[in-house]
């Protein structure tokens, strides 16, 4: 049933990873990336993937659940490998068949390419399995208050994310019991060109939306009911708190971009930069 | 021709580890312009059972036909479903269309008709639910109350002039006059159309009122299936599954416990109120 | 205490849907107010905490009236309201976390909150299902976590806006035992808004609204005696009433008041051995 998506994918465990702050798992998430990003050497990179493994392995959820993130990019990382492997040329020609050349630049651009996705996607996974929205919500609210200053609406934001987090499953089914209700009264959603399923689409849409509007409304009074008003004064039933294991965390974290920078001995700040730039697109050197 | 399902078993989700079977062997017939009445309590699988007669839910094994044709099949389906009228809880669902003349249109449009007969039957569903033609053509669904609303709702599947009628709570959320009018529209489909019903309530007076044939489901199973007379009789056996039987048939089922010397099938006022007189004239000659 | 002074009150659109009520609620009082769909029983509810506000007249809740925008939160504190449709008043994903909205934006300490969340939660039957997903509830446990996210704030009053309409009837009696659970040990006030007879039977005042103005304030002995009327405005009388009647006008046998299942069939057996 669509009622059981469970958005998130939280895997209900209790680890160390789960324990950790929210606010310390999204800061080691963007360490983690700055990581994935800035490493240029294979061999530096196989650091990297073990260390994702040792995550993997302290998050006590199934290696093979973590996997599961790559599935819908099933089609995409071998088209990529493959798209590397034959446009870089660059390095040793290893292969030549008419137009089709292999090089052993192509090779490392290919293998980086699909690594670093499968890393970034691994990772940002295992993030998702290991803290529920609720609380990765409540982390970023926090992350993000200081930018109140620039008027930033981090509440707001928050609470955004909270109630689509929370109308999703209901969405889905109502969208389920309104494609059913037009399904017997004889709709055609698929026969026809694209056009014409457009159109047909629109018996489903027009329900939803209003519907969706009529929610909105009530959900509004039932808010205002319960006395919000906004962020402002406003307390928590949970209050975050940072750690010693958090503090062990981002350390840890810290060491391994300080081990990768210092080994690909690109110890000038520009070189950093520079191999962050370029690993952002994609281009190797 | 019937509706015959054979042996119906589903499952949702089915190999996975949520796999929940929502349905086991599942059989039963609905005939030519019979009035069925499906209870049970909430889950016991009624709203899945009924989403299965028209092929909005195809089973996991077993079949149902409808008129013969297969709705297991994808060609018979669309043929099967056409007879199959299907009215949801909440109109909500369905109203769509700038007009309630051209939403009522949606159903019978999709079918194909010409334009003369789809007009005659979206004059002839609007008599029948009460919505007067030249009032409410014109105006949009989203602007009327909820009875009208369920009215257009109705009338939308009425126009399709389905043999088989499947209404899933349609007296939900109404107050005591608009599910009389329910209750009346749906006894005139059945005697201008001459369409079968089949409902699924929690009100089981309605039930008794109306049903030639109750169906009583429990964890997925038919649990029990007959006249309403037999069905109501049991008033303890309904409460224990957390089912209220109609009002007469639990204040006889108390007399009797107290003593009162009633015979058994009482399940309406007026039969309670004919066996009390009974029992009145004759002990008053004793 | 709830009061009502001369309060009319009309949407943008049209013509009054609210006309010249006057009512005053006491502190414990548990009254159902009936209407058929449209009479104007929902608009009335609104008005009880200020979710609109009287076209003309006051609505006061003791003593601090709707319409002054610096008490408005300590009415809504005050009068906790439970509406019709169960999913479109849980605000977050977690049962928890839900229950204890009202409280965060009171600005209640953490450690309070927490006892009072645990308490509301409690007090509805539902702590075990404390860390559940909203959406995997049924309908009648939504409407006792809505129950409790309004009991988490400590209100005096709880108004429940058609609060069963959409519920079986198992969560409908689970919701009608619960708030009269609460009304006899915490004292709190219950309204219920509604369409069904049978939720006004245990009540002790029963307001009868018909096109936004009362037609009816009395015992439900009273207002079921008066059965006609009550079917000429869209109502109905208990089934209960209804089979007495009958009974009655047949001459087969005089129930004399009885409104439940119980005493009908203990007044019944009494008529019948008297014979």
């Amino acid at each position: 049933m669509l009622k059981d998506i469970t958005l998130g994918q939280y895997f209900p465990v209790d680890s160390v990873a789960h324990r950790l702050d929210p606010r310390t798992k999204l800061i080691l998430l963007i360490m983690y990336i700055t990581a994935v990003f800035i490493v240029r050497d294979i061999w530096l990179f196989g650091v990297v993937i073990a260390f994702m493994l040792l995550m993997t392995a302290m998050s006590r959820v199934p290696f093979s659940y973590v996997m599961k993130a790559i599935k819908p990019m099933r089609i995409l990382l071998p088209l990529m490998f493959i798209l590397n492997l034959f446009m870089i040329r660059t390095g040793t020609v290893l292969f030549s068949w008419r137009f089709i050349t292999i090089t052993t630049g192509g090779i490392k651009q290919a293998l980086f390419i699909v690594l670093r996705l499968v890393a970034l996607v691994t990772g940002a996974s295992l993030l998702t399995l290991t803290t529920t929205p609720v609380s990765l919500t409540e982390g970023l609210e926090k992350l993000l208050t200081p930018l109140k200053i620039i008027k930033f609406p981090a509440h707001e934001l928050a609470m955004m994310m909270t109630i689509a987090l929370r109308f999703i499953p209901t969405l889905l089914e109502e969208a389920d019991k309104i494609m059913k209700a037009q399904l017997a009264r004889g709709a055609d959603l698929e026969s026809g060109n694209i056009f014409k399923k457009t159109k047909a689409m629109v018996p489903i849409l027009i329900p939803l939306f209003v519907n969706s509007f009529r929610r909105a409304e009530e959900l509004a009074l039932a808010m205002e009911s319960r006395c919000y008003h906004g962020g402002e004064g406003r307390t928590k039933l949970k209050v975050l708190k940072f750690r010693m294991r958090d503090l062990w965390a981002i350390l840890i974290m810290s060491a391994l971009i300080a081990l990768i920078i210092v080994l690909q001995s690109t110890l000038s700040i520009d070189g950093v930069i520079a191999s962050f730039v370029l690993g952002l697109l994609g281009i190797d050197r | 021709m019937p509706i015959v399902v054979e042996k119906l078993t589903y499952t949702y989700q089915a190999g996975s580890v949520n796999a929940f079977t929502a349905l086991k062997d599942v059989s039963f017939t609905v005939n030519d312009g019979e009035f069925v009445g499906i209870i049970g309590h909430t889950g016991c699988g009624k709203s899945t059972l009924i989403q299965q007669l028209n092929g909005l839910m195809l089973p996991s094994s077993g079949r149902v036909t409808v008129d013969g044709f297969d709705m297991n099949d994808k060609k018979q389906r669309a043929k099967g479903r056409a007879l199959v009228g299907m009215v949801f809880q909440y109109p909500d669902y369905q109203l769509f269309d700038e007009t309630v003349y051209k939403d009522i249109s949606f159903g019978p449009r999709n079918m194909k008709l010409p334009e003369e007969e789809i007009a005659r039957r979206i004059s002839e569903a609007m008599r029948l639910v009460g919505l007067d033609e030249k009032e409410f053509s014109d105006k949009s669904p989203f602007e009327l109350s909820g009875g009208e609303k369920r009215r257009t709702a109705l009338a939308g599947i009425v126009a399709m002039y389905p043999k088989y009628l499947v209404l899933d709570e349609p007296m939900a959320g109404l107050d005591p006059s608009g599910r009389k009018a329910v209750i009346e529209m749906i006894e005139g489909f059945r005697k201008t159309l001459g369409c079968a019903v089949v409902m699924v309530s929690h009100s089981m007076d309605d039930i008794a009122r109306s049903a030639d044939k109750v169906i009583v489901l429990r964890d997925g199973t038919i649990y029990k299936s007959g006249t309403p007379a037999e069905i109501f009789s049991e008033a303890e056996e309904l409460n224990e599954m957390g089912l209220e039987p109609p009002f007469a048939a639990r204040v006889a089922s108390r007399l009797r416990k107290q003593g009162v010397p009633l015979p058994g099938g009482i399940y309406t006022n007026e039969a309670l109120a004919d066996a009390l007189s009974g029992i009145k004239g004759g002990s008053a000659d004793a | 205490m709830l009061s009502l002074k001369n309060v009319s009150f009309s949407y943008e659109s049209g013509s009054d849907a609210v006309k010249n009520v006057s009512l005053e609620i006491g502190d414990g009082e548990f009254i159902a107010i009936v209407g058929h769909n449209g009479s104007g029983k929902s608009t009335l509810a609104k008005l009880l905490n200020g979710l609109l506000l009287p076209t003309s007249g006051t609505v006061t809740v003791n003593g601090m009236d709707t319409s002054d925008d610096d008490r408005i939160l300590d009415i809504r504190r005050h009068v906790g309201m439970v509406f019709q449709n169960p999913d479109n008043q849980i605000v977050t994903t977690v049962v928890r976390e839900d229950v204890a909205f009202g409280p965060e934006n009171l600005g209640i300490p953490t450690d309070e909150i927490v006892t009072r969340v645990d308490s509301a939660l409690k007090a509805v039957g539902m702590e075990k299902y404390a860390e559940s997903a909203p959406h995997m509830l049924s309908g009648g446990q939504k409407q006792r976590i809505a129950i409790a996210g309004m009991l988490a704030m400590e209100p005096e009053i709880l108004v429940l806006d058609e609060a069963t309409a959409m519920l079986d009837p198992i969560g409908r009696k689970e919701i009608i035992g619960i708030v009269r659970k609460l009304n006899e040990e915490k004292g709190i006030t219950v309204i219920m808004i509604t369409q069904y007879m049978e939720e006004a039977i245990g009540c002790e005042r029963v307001i009868v609204i018909n096109d936004g103005s009362i037609v009816m304030d009395d015992t439900p002995l009273a207002v079921f005696k008066r059965g006609d009327e009550l079917r000429s405005i869209g109502l109905d009388v208990p089934a209960a009433v209804e089979l007495r009647e009958m009974l009655k006008t047949r001459g087969i046998a005089d129930c004399g008041d009885a409104m439940t299942i119980e005493e009908l069939t203990d007044k019944l057996c009494l008529s019948l051995l008297k014979n």
